[in-house]
Parts: structure tokens; sequence; C-alpha cells
């Protein structure tokens, strides 16, 4: 295994590391991130308005009229059918941040430019079809293009400036005035062109050619099972997988939660809404505890091991586990670049994608309609992703059995390679520990 | 002085702050140490003195070392053992031996 693993660390911890730092890559995720606090409120709006309990249902009612959902609605409109546009915003602003010029200008110039790109209604309205995650292709794209740009001309010579003793902010505004100028020309143009090339616009194109194809792509079994491989993988030789992977699960599994979302809010059970593979669904049967389930490794360790190391790791870890956080786990067992650890870590979750996928098909356990925090603690994210339905917390539950089975063996092995390190170096401290830093 | 430690969401890291914060009380010493995420650093620069990368977002080291180095701020990536024991007492150590 070793020189498998010196291979994997000079090889593919480089390319991972690039791919994890990548500018472009790095805005796209923090865009996501930063429009999470309203997607997540948006989120519990509509499940707060369709949650399947009569009693609460006629509760509400009877006390406050049939008009109550209205509330979340509102909230509705301001996050999840705006999606697109809260993206665009993000993305543009932490790009422009990230070569350090206007952030506000260009995130401003790059909404600007993605309205320009979008259908309006007949009676002047923007189309909420395109500016929720239907547009989320078109409104990355948009962000990228336009920030790239932006940044390009703002830091050429064509740009005004003026005098020693006008206002910063003046001067911010003038700086970027032709830039923008020139931007706005291009992309108006642009969109003069799709609209004479194709009867349409820009978002019916990218949606049918691309974002389609790989939303349908991904939400197959194959492609969950990948995307858990891979976090896994990365995350064993210690890189932040889901941060590696964000931008993707972000741009794929979020269009697809928020269709069940939205049919989910006109009335449809969470049962019969059409995407089994979305984010809460790899964070809340999987991820259990974080990356490689540990919470049930942990549980594994509380159950057979003596070892005074494992037993203080596990108690350390235990605490963050519940809220899905497991560095201590994975790098003060350590998890990480252990060899016993390896096989059950990376299998194991890809196991557990399994068991959730066909629980979910067979109809026992109804589908995701629900983003809730990464950190909300198993069996209440069960609870909640599914629209209210202790079926997902069944699930959970038996999926943290299984694992906490299957890692036992391990860990009796792992406890056993300890204690041989033990007897050669005479300092159990060290047993495990690894090369990392 | 002021030690930051980056992670993904400044979360994981906040808990081995809470924990170096004691071990530098406990040593009387007069320090700042605080988490944050990698896109909040840009704000911190100018008052930092050491910048410690957590083990599982060591590739960003070049990036930050890049970006630290024209204010004289000393960079390096948390001891990983260390990291996952939680041991306050020697990371900052780490931090104070660079």
């Amino acid at each position: 295994m070793n020189p498998v693993m010196q291979w994997m660390e000079k090889h593919f911890i480089p390319i991972a590391g690039r791919i994890g730092s990548q500018r472009h890559l790095v805005a796209v995720r923090d865009g996501f991130v930063a429009i999470m606090p309203l997607i997540i409120i948006g989120s519990f709006a509509v499940l707060i308005n369709n949650l399947p309990i009569d009693f609460f249902q006629s509760f509400m009612v009877n006390t406050f009229g049939e008009g109550w959902k209205t509330l979340g609605g509102n909230i509705w409109d301001g996050s999840f059918a705006v999606l697109s546009l809260l993206v665009v915003a993000g993305i543009s602003y932490n790009l422009a941040k990230s070569y350090d010029v206007d952030s506000l200008s260009a995130a401003l110039l790059a909404v600007g430019c993605y309205i320009i790109l979008t259908p309006t209604t007949e009676d002047w309205g923007l189309s909420y079809a395109w500016t929720g995650s239907q547009g989320l292709f078109v409104g990355v794209l948009t962000a990228l293009v336009v920030t790239e740009l932006f940044r390009l001309l703002y830091q050429s010579k064509f740009t005004i400036k003026m005098p020693e003793g006008v206002p910063s902010g003046v001067v911010k505004s003038f700086r970027a005035l032709i830039p923008a100028a020139v931007i706005l020309l291009l992309v108006s143009g642009l969109q003069m062109f799709i609209a004479a090339l194709t009867d349409g616009s820009i978002h019916e194109l990218v949606f049918t050619v691309i974002q389609q194809p790989l939303q349908a792509l991904g939400n197959t079994l194959p492609a969950a099972l990948t995307i858990t491989f891979l976090n896994q993988l990365l995350w064993f030789f210690g890189l932040h997988g889901t941060n590696i992977l964000g931008p993707v699960i972000d741009s794929i599994y979020l269009p697809l939660l928020e269709e069940n979302i939205s049919l989910f809010a006109q009335g449809t059970s969470a049962v019969d809404v059409p995407y089994i593979v979305t984010k809460p669904f790899l964070d809340a049967y999987v991820f259990m505890g974080g990356t490689g389930t540990t919470l049930a490794l942990i549980a594994a360790i509380f159950l057979v091991s003596a070892s005074k190391h494992y037993r203080t790791i596990g108690k350390l870890s235990a605490p963050a586990g519940i809220f899905n956080i497991n560095e201590p786990v994975m790098f003060g067992l350590p998890v990480v670049l252990n060899p016993v650890m390896f096989i059950p870590f990376l299998t194991i979750p890809v196991l557990l994608t399994l068991t959730s996928y066909f629980a979910i098909v067979i109809g026992f356990v109804p589908k995701t309609v629900a983003l809730v925090p990464w950190t909300t603690p198993p069996l209440i994210s069960g609870y909640l992703v599914t629209g209210g339905s202790f079926a997902g917390v069944v699930l959970q539950l038996f999926n943290l059995t299984l694992a906490t089975v299957l890692y036992i063996p391990f860990i009796k092995a792992a406890m056993r390679a300890d204690k041989k390190n033990f007897h050669s170096k005479g300092e159990q401290t060290d047993a495990g520990s690894t090369k990392v830093s | 002085m002021k030690i930051l430690l980056v992670c993904s969401a400044g979360m994981s890291t906040s808990m081995l702050v809470d924990k170096m914060r004691k071990a530098a009380e406990a040593q009387g010493l007069e320090a700042t140490i605080d988490a944050t995420a990698e896109a909040g650093l840009a704000n911190e620069l100018e008052t930092t003195n050491v910048i410690l990368i957590g083990p599982q977002v060591r590739y960003l080291e070049s990036k930050i070392t890049s970006k630290a180095k024209p204010h004289g701020i000393k960079v390096a990536v948390i001891d990983s053992m260390a990291y996952g024991t939680m041991d306050g007492k020697k990371v900052l150590q780490q931090a104070l031996s660079l």
C-alpha cells in the first residue's frame, strides 16, 4: 500500500490542491456559500408551509386564516425564486475580490448583464422561470465571463483617471465607467444576436443543451456513487473534498433540490417529487458526522476500543461529530493516510449511498424536499429533509448501525496494528501517526 | 501578537482556537488568536503576525504564503496530529517557534 500512497501524495495531491485553490472554482464555491443563508431560510419557509401534520395545518389556518402561507411564500420569492440572480452577484463579487478590483461594481455589473440576457414576461416583468435555478448555469457563466472582462478592462489603460484630491468613491465609480460601458454593449449585442438567430434566449439554449443533460446525469446512481467516492478519496488524503467538489455539487444538485422543493410547495408529496440524489441526500444519509460517516466510526470506538488514545479521540470528536464536523477524528485517530482505515473509509459511504438510494426508489423513504444547514445533527436532519417523515430518521438509524458494525473489525485491526508498533517503537502515542505536514 | 487559524469555514479550527487561548493564558502570554475562512483573510493581513493553516486545506499554503509574505507574516500548516488531538498547547508552541 505504501508505494501507492507515496505515488498519490506526489501526483494526486498537487492536482487536487490546484483544483481546490483554482481562482474561478473558489469564486463559484464562495458565491454559493454566500447565498446559503437565504436559501436555507427559503427552504424552511416552504417546509413549514407544507409540513404534513394535520393538526399543525388546521391550527395555523384556524389561528391566522387561509392566507398564513403567504408569509413563507414571500420568503420563497426573495430566495429560491431569484437563486440565480443571487448567485451571479455572489460569484462575481468573490472573483473580483480575488483580483483585488472593485468587487461591488463588478457584482452590480454582472447582475445587470444577467438581466439583459434573461427573458421578460409580456407585461415587462422578469420571468421567475429563469431567475431561479433553471438559469443557474447561465448565471455562473455570466458572472465568470463578465467579471473576467471587467477585471481586464479595469486594470488596463482604458479607464478614466481622476486628478488627485477627488474623493475615492468618485474615483472608483469613474474608473468602472468605461469597463462597464464596453461590457454592457457587448452583452446587449450578444443578446440581440442570439434573439435574431434562435428566436429565444441564451437561457433556453444553455438549459437544454448543457444544464438539463448534466442534471439528468447527476440524478443517476453512478453519479452519486462517483461523487461519494471522490469525496472520500480526497478526504483520505487529508484534503477538504467537500470544498474541492463544492462547485460541481452545488451547480448540479442545487437545481435538482430546487425543483423538488418547488413541486413540494405546490402540493406534490415528498414521495412523488422527481429527484432522488440531491445535496441533502448526501449530507443527511451518507455523510453523517462528516465525510466517511465518522459518527459511526466514533460509535465503533466506544463499543470496542479499550485503547486510551482511541477513547480520548472519540470523546474529543463526539461533540463536534454530532454537528457533522469531523476534523478531530480525521487527523487525530488518524483516519487520514491510515492504511487500515483505507478500505472502510472509502467503501462504507459508497455502500450507504446504495442503501439510501434503494430505500428511496422502493418508496420507503420520501425524497429530499428541504435544505438544512450541513451542521444539522443526524436524525433531526432525516426528519427535516424528507419534509417531516420519520422514515428518513429510520433510514439514518439503519445507515448508522450498518456503518458502525462495518467499522468495528477495522477498529480492532487498527488497535492490533498499533500494539505491534507499540512493541517495536516503545511509545504508544506515536502509533499510527502520519507524515502529513 | 496575533495568530490567525485558517480552515474551510472557520468551524473546526474554532475549537482549537479556544484551547490555544487557554494555553496562552496559562503561560501568561498576550496573544490574540482567531479562526477565519480563507475568504476572510484579506481583511486581517495588516494586523496578523502568524497564520496557521488547517491540514485539510494545506493546498492553500503556497497561495496564502504569497499573500502574507509582503506583510512579514509567518505561515505554516498545523501539525496534523496536534490538530486532530486539539492540542492547543502544542499548536501554540508551533506558532511561537516560527
